[in-house]
């Protein structure tokens, strides 16, 4: 549009046709006649000045610098002032802000300092606008409406009872405290009754007159309705009215129920109805099941059939789906599962032995970067590891609660041996489904019998050692019968003992070699099946017996050990059950073992040590207790320098444990090839002239070096061997056979050593080469002559075997290559591309970052809001300030002006009077 | 034999305070206290005397025998106490300074106070071979030397009663009490600058007296007293704790550190030539690096001592290791065929020995430089191999990382990780005849040893120790080297009982898995019938049933 702005204007306003050329009348006539065009036209014309202002006032708008968007561009459809390109309207945010100001800041500032007032809540008192008729018309309508809602309110509402007298009567409990209407008439009157003169009153208790006065509250009510048929015109109390209410909803619910069984009935007439339409419809009957069906409904009644039905439907839900039945296996087909099994389990061993089946505890090393350098592969194994557990716990749970049997006394088991040995099938059994579990459910389906076949081995080892117990102890009674006990001096009931001491106690008067039969009675008569507590009960029990071992052996005797034998495998079948209560006892010996004597010792902790590598599987990577037991054993291996012969026995006990500990995962134990190697020097009669290899040399005792010993006997060592307090005194033939003893045990140990390592190890030839120098050490001529020729044999055959493992082991043996890796690739900085990428979204792959930003910007916007508010009210404040400052100064310029004025007026006038004597006296004067 | 006789005089002396010490207390307590009543206000009355005039000094003799005399050890004790006290004011009012303008009677009762004095100080140093009033004589004597040297020497020169000082620190040498010497060390001789240089003055003065019959006694207690100081002041402003107000002149000995090294250097060879024991010497060279060798101002006298014990072998060796870098580094001492020296020190024992994590931190600096030949890194790498294989896993878990690290900083020995066989006639060699392992572990000079041709074997025969954080670490070798180093501060000091006690500490909360089968025999044997195989425990051992 062009020209000046004012030509833009009247051009403008000649558009919307607000001025324009003189109408004529007749044009006029028309625009008022038209009906619509008298209101319409002033609203046009209003509003067309509105629009014309606005454009013509630059600053009214806030646009974009650039204009609208395309609408391409933007995902958001604009509309409103949008579509126009408006982006705000600054004056009158500007005027909306002023007047909220207004409303708000300048009321608080006009009350500033001012303490109290009133205000005034009158309607539309502070309304300019209205006026006074509008006023009392509004308010004469208010309260009319409220007293309308009062009288027609619910009659649920709390806030107006009927009954309740208007506002300003005083009540006292809810009701009224009328005196003299007809309500309280009967209460007065039974006051009247009692006939009490009034100082009774005053003596009788508090709680008595309370009570008579319920009482006589309570009478006055009956009489009330006793009362009432009489007095027509009394207004019904809420009791009542809720009777009336309750019985007109029975009545309503009849009616419906009424109602709805009509329906019923013609709904089933229908349906009797219907086979035959049915059976017109499509020429086929299917007469017996309708007719049951029919037959039933007719003579049942017909919510015994709605609720039958709804049992059936639930139970179809729950139902489990129909599986095929259990075929029974042939005797193949169950060796081939027990094969099956086993290599299963074998396979689990191995996983664990790789350290695949990494537990947290593994990944706490004291280096965080090794767990690093393992790679995710191992962590997501473990983690597959953690949740296998957690399933397998879950399937472990589940399984001892189906297998719901019935306890011993209700089948009449007379024989709690029987029973163990069924329970302790299960337990095995439940603990092999927990391990074959983590292939899926189809292998849960097989259940009972299967796993009691399953594990023939297991069942033959409860079996042989309870059928034993049975033939020493014919039991012939109920777990909870007499006190006494069998020809053998073992009662039949125990109490469960709890601690060691406890045990010792219980087991007193019970010949060591019977303790078995007590502990497999303590085990049925505890079982957990019998009694919730009991579980916790044998698992202390396991504990205390573990301990019991540990001083049985060490106060041991040769009988003793088929005992333990049986000790030890029955503490391996309670840890089938209670696996952390065991481990809890074995690490407790450990830790003794490790704190009170680390390097001496006791033929107890042999036993201990002895019963975890049998109880537990030595193989795996990591073990909660067989790592810190082999620990043990290293470090008494490794550290203990020996004193005397029962050092070297105990040594040669701990090695052999050693290497049946390392018989399946065949890892290399340092510490057993040190001592094997410095034992066979100590021993050897004459001391090496150099040095036979890296290992440490630690010079013996005097009188340990075998001396004349070309006719001992070779014998065994036993476990008395490695007491100090039995050892033979030096230079006795005894001490001499027990050298010799060692000197063949231990090379017995290095030759199993060395058959178990040799194809496993990569540096066999380090490891035994200096084996081989000393036992040419031992075999040379000096040292032949004093040892005894079949040992002397043994040891050449031994050198013989080495020398040839040695020679193996160099052909073997290849360059190392262990870095084949795939070249790591260079980390890419190339940022990765974003499919749906949106600019106005921040791409932190941080997350915390991300989030960390968002707040921040957050802040920031909104501590610049709260920035700029607060200038708008400071400035609003000053200019209200001045404000009030020129009104005050322009009255009091008002004012003294006024005054001013008045004084002149004043003087003026005073002059004039003056004035005007004056001319009158002259006049006088010169008259 | 001047030592034997002063010796066996304090000995004596000892005994006979022993037996006061015995005896008198039961005595004391028959008697009652009404003896000690009397002999308190009787104390007190005689020092007031002695105070209040002249005429009365001679109160202090009779103080002087009671302290002497007296069979009650508190009698005595508290004499001695008022004569100290008495002497101290006598002291403070300047009646033993002999003036120049003083009469010849004031001269001559000065010239028998001071008398009277140095018998007192004698008879304080006695009391050091008590049992009981040894430290409280030992405060009393610090006290009386503060106030000799504030009011008695001459200000300008030295300040430090020397000669009574000396007395004094060979009475705490040659005490039997050991409280003492705690107490000495711990109050003073830690605590004060000036007591410190005087001491060491002292001792020098006392070993090069009995130089000829060295007491062990004497010798011990100097050695102990000489390892109590340990931290060497920064430089002579450092020097500001004074027991003694130090002489006015900038330029006493007692103000300058240079001095203060000299003497303590002295101290230390005078002790060193008279020969240390053993353990003396380990003990030396545990410290010798931090707070021997620094307080000497030429440490090279140290030189023929730290070589003659790194060569001596064994722990010693081990030991001196650290002193002889020291002087390596600060004073620049050529040591011929060092790394051979210290490729025989690697030794078969010293993966077992105590000094272990204290040597590697050395070898670590040692071998630190990447501009070493690969050929002696690789020596020591393959020599450390070796050794654990014989290693407990504390030491293998230190010898790992560090492996690590070195194969990181010389890339030439990663072959001994990593070697393919190059031609087909090497491959079909190796088929035939295996490999023998090039490495010479006898020779003794490490850049001969062939080492960088040899592989770690040992290292990956340790991938399968029995502890699995063992071989875990072990495993690090066969990984891919993505990490630049190893922190070694976090594998070194290990040992059995830290790792048994981190297994110990985790405890059960999963079920441990339990071996599925159980075992039928376990010490008996088996039916040999039933064809089962007995376990290696009944095999070899005798559980008295087969």
């Amino acid at each position: 549009m062009a020209g000046s702005q004012l030509k833009r204007l009247k051009a403008s306003l000649k558009d919307q046709g607000i001025i324009g050329p003189q109408q004529s009348k007749k044009q006029k006539r028309k625009n008022t006649l038209d009906a619509k065009g008298a209101s319409d036209k002033r609203l046009n014309r209003s509003e067309a000045l509105e629009g014309i202002r606005e454009q013509f006032n630059p600053f009214q708008f806030k646009t974009s610098a650039r204009g609208p968007k395309f609408e391409v561009t933007t995902s958001k459809p604009a509309h409103g002032d949008r579509s126009r390109g408006i982006n705000g309207r600054p004056g009158l945010a500007k005027s909306v802000g002023e007047e909220r100001r207004r409303q708000t800041l300048l009321v608080e500032m006009q009350r500033r300092n001012k303490v109290g007032g009133l205000v005034d809540r009158r309607f539309g008192e502070n309304d300019p606008s209205m006026t006074l008729e509008d006023k009392m018309i509004e308010r004469f309508t208010r309260e009319q409406q409220r007293s309308h809602k009062k009288g027609s309110g619910s009659m649920f509402d709390l806030e107006d009872d009927d009954d309740e007298p208007s506002e300003g009567f005083l009540t006292h409990g809810g009701k009224a405290l009328t005196f003299g209407d007809g309500d309280d008439e009967a209460l007065r009157d039974d006051f009247a009754d009692e006939e009490l003169p009034p100082g009774d009153e005053s003596d009788g208790s508090d709680v008595d007159r309370k009570r008579l006065k319920r009482l006589r509250l309570e009478q006055a009510e009956e009489g009330e309705g006793a009362e009432e048929d009489g007095q027509p015109e009394r207004k019904k109390t809420k009791k009542e009215i809720y009777e009336e209410i309750i019985a007109k909803s029975k009545l309503h619910k009849y009616e419906r129920q009424a109602a709805k069984e009509e329906d019923g009935e013609l709904r089933e007439e229908l349906d009797k109805e219907l086979p035959e339409l049915q059976a017109l419809l499509f020429q086929r009957r299917k007469p017996q099941t309708e007719a049951k069906d029919a037959v039933l409904i007719a003579g049942v009644e017909k919510t015994v059939v709605d609720k039958e039905y709804d049992v059936r439907v639930k139970q179809l839900a729950t139902d489990k789906r129909a599986q095929p039945a259990e075929r029974t296996k042939t005797e193949e087909e169950k060796v081939e599962e027990g094969s099956k099994r086993l290599k299963e389990l074998e396979e689990q061993r191995l996983r664990r032995m790789r350290g695949e089946f990494v537990e947290d505890e593994d990944e706490e090393m004291d280096d965080t970067e090794t767990k690093k350098g393992r790679g995710p592969a191992n962590v997501h194994q473990s983690r597959l590891a953690m949740i296998d557990h957690a399933e397998d716990d879950d399937e472990f749970g589940l399984g001892a609660g189906i297998k719901l049997r019935p306890t011993a006394t209700e089948l009449g088991f007379d024989d709690e041996d029987d029973f163990l040995i069924d329970d302790d099938l299960v337990a095995s059994g439940s603990d092999l489904e927990l391990d074959s579990d983590d292939y899926g459910s189809e292998v849960e389906s097989e259940e009972g019998d299967s796993e009691e076949e399953s594990e023939p081995e297991d069942d033959e080892f409860t079996k042989g050692f309870l059928t034993g117990a049975n033939s020493t102890a014919p039991l012939s009674r109920t777990p909870d019968g007499g006190k006494g006990s069998d020809e053998n001096g073992v009662p039949y009931t125990f109490p469960c003992p709890q601690s060691h001491e406890e045990l010792v106690e219980a087991f007193r008067g019970v010949e060591v070699t019977k303790l078995p039969v007590a502990v497999q009675r303590i085990r049925a008569l505890y079982h957990p099946k019998l009694e919730s507590g009991n579980k916790e009960k044998l698992g202390n029990f396991s504990q205390a017996l573990i301990r019991h071992i540990k001083f049985l052996g060490d106060n041991f005797e040769p009988q003793w050990f088929p005992t333990l034998e049986t000790l030890i495998r029955h503490t391996h079948s309670l840890a089938k059950t209670f696996p952390i209560e065991v481990a809890k006892g074995y690490r407790a010996c450990l830790q003794e073992m490790e704190q009170e004597r680390p390097l001496a010792l006791t033929v107890g902790d042999l036993i201990i040590l002895t019963g975890i590598g049998t109880t537990f599987p030595t193989s795996d990577h990591f073990h909660q207790v067989v790592t810190p037991a082999m620990l043990c054993i290293g470090r008494f291996l490794g550290q203990r320098i020996p004193q005397n012969l029962a050092d070297y026995a105990t040594g040669a006990f701990l090695s052999i444990l050693t290497i049946q500990y390392q018989q399946l995962s065949k890892r290399y134990v340092p510490e057993l090839i040190n001592f094997c190697l410095n034992t066979l020097c100590a021993l050897a009669p004459e001391a090496p002239r150099n040095k036979l290899g890296l290992f440490p040399v630690h010079e013996p005792p005097a009188g340990v070096r075998i001396k004349g010993a070309v006719r001992t006997p070779i014998r065994k060592l036993n476990c008395a061997d490695c007491q100090v307090t039995s050892l033979p005194s030096p230079g006795s033939d005894d001490a001499t056979k027990l050298k010799v003893a060692i000197l063949s045990t231990v090379a017995a140990i290095l030759k199993t050593a060395a058959e178990s390592w040799h194809s496993h190890t990569a540096a066999f030839f380090e490891t035994f080469q200096p084996a081989l120098n000393v036992l040419e050490h031992l075999t040379s001529k000096a040292n032949v002559a004093h040892l005894p020729p079949a040992l002397t044999t043994k040891l050449r055959e031994l050198t013989a075997t080495i020398s040839r493992l040695l020679q193996l082991a160099r052909l073997e043996r290849r360059p190392l290559e262990l870095h084949h890796h795939k070249p790591l690739a260079i980390r890419t900085v190339v940022p990765k591309f974003e499919d749906s990428f949106d600019p106005t979204k921040h791409y932190d792959p941080d997350r915390e970052r991300a989030e960390l930003a968002k707040l921040r910007a957050e802040h920031k916007r909104e501590r610049k809001g709260a920035m700029r508010e607060l200038r708008k009210d400071a400035s609003f404040m000053a200019r209200e300030k001045l404000r009030v400052k020129k009104e005050k100064d322009a009255a009091y310029e008002k004012k003294y002006k006024r005054l001013v004025a008045e004084i002149q007026g004043e003087e003026g006038h005073a002059a004039n009077l003056y004035e005007k004597e004056k001319a009158a006296r002259l006049k006088k004067r010169q008259r | 034999m001047p030592g034997t006789v002063k010796d066996s005089a304090a000995k004596l002396a000892a005994k006979r305070k022993r037996q006061e010490n015995g005896e008198p207390s039961k005595k004391r307590r028959k008697s009652g206290d009404g003896g000690e009543n009397d002999q308190k206000p009787n104390l007190e009355k005689l020092e007031a005397e002695i105070l209040e005039s002249r005429k009365h000094y001679n109160n202090i003799v009779t103080l002087m025998s009671l302290a002497n005399e007296s069979t009650d050890p508190a009698t005595a004790f508290s004499a001695t106490e008022a004569l100290c006290r008495v002497f101290i004011r006598l002291l403070a009012l300047g009646n033993l300074v002999s003036k120049k303008d003083a009469s010849e009677k004031d001269a001559t009762v000065t010239a028998w106070l001071r008398e009277r004095l140095s018998e007192y100080q004698s008879a304080l140093l006695m009391m050091l071979y008590s049992d009981l009033l040894a430290t409280k004589a030992l405060m009393l004597a610090t006290a009386l030397l503060k106030a000799v040297a504030q009011y008695l020497q001459d200000k300008e020169e030295s300040a430090f009663p020397k000669s009574f000082f000396v007395d004094l620190v060979d009475g705490v040498l040659q005490s039997p009490v050991e409280e003492l010497r705690s107490k000495f060390s711990e109050e003073f001789l830690t605590k004060y600058d000036d007591i410190r240089f005087y001491t060491w003055q002292g001792i020098k003065e006392i070993l090069a007296e009995a130089d000829e019959v060295a007491d062990e006694d004497v010798q011990e207690n100097a050695f102990a007293m000489l390892m109590e100081v340990d931290d060497v002041p920064e430089s002579s402003e450092a020097l500001e704790n004074f027991y003694v107000e130090p002489p006015n002149k900038k330029k006493h000995p007692v103000r300058s550190l240079s001095q203060h090294k000299k003497q303590a250097q002295e101290a230390w060879l005078a002790l060193m030539s008279l020969g240390l024991t053993r353990d003396q010497r380990k003990k030396v060279l545990e410290v010798m690096a931090t707070s021997i060798a620094p307080w000497f101002s030429k440490p090279e006298l140290l030189m023929d001592f730290l070589t003659d014990c790194y060569n001596s072998g064994g722990s010693i060796s081990l030991l001196a290791l650290s002193g002889v870098f020291y002087l390596i580094q600060e004073r620049n001492l050529d040591y011929p065929a060092f790394y051979s020296k210290l490729y025989s020190l690697l030794d078969a024992d010293i993966l077992h020995s105590k000094y272990r994590s204290r040597f590697f931190r050395l070898l670590d600096t040692f071998l630190g430089s990447s501009h070493l030949p690969a050929v002696l890194v690789a020596s020591f790498i393959k020599r450390l191999a070796r050794l654990a294989l014989n290693a407990p896993p504390s030491a293998i878990v230190a010898i790992v990382p560090w492996f690590y690290n070195v194969f990181k900083k010389h890339p030439l020995t990663t072959f001994m990780m990593h070697r393919v066989p190059r031609t087909q006639e090497e491959r079909d060699l190796l088929e035939s005849e295996g490999l023998e392992d090039p490495f010479l572990p006898d020779e003794e000079d490490p850049m001969e040893t062939h080492a960088i041709d040899s592989c770690i074997w040992e290292i990956v025969q340790l991938q399968s120790h029995y502890h699995p954080n063992v071989a875990t670490i072990a495993k690090i070798v066969s990984e891919q080297f993505t990490k630049q180093a190893y922190g070694l501060e976090d594998f070194l000091d290990h040992s059995y009982s830290s790792l048994l006690e981190a297994e110990m500490s985790k405890g059960v909360k999963k079920p441990p898995v339990v071996e599925f089968m159980i075992p039928k025999k376990i010490f008996t044997a088996s039916d040999s019938s039933a064809g089962e195989q007995d376990s290696l425990l009944v095999n070899l051992w005798d559980f008295g049933s087969s």
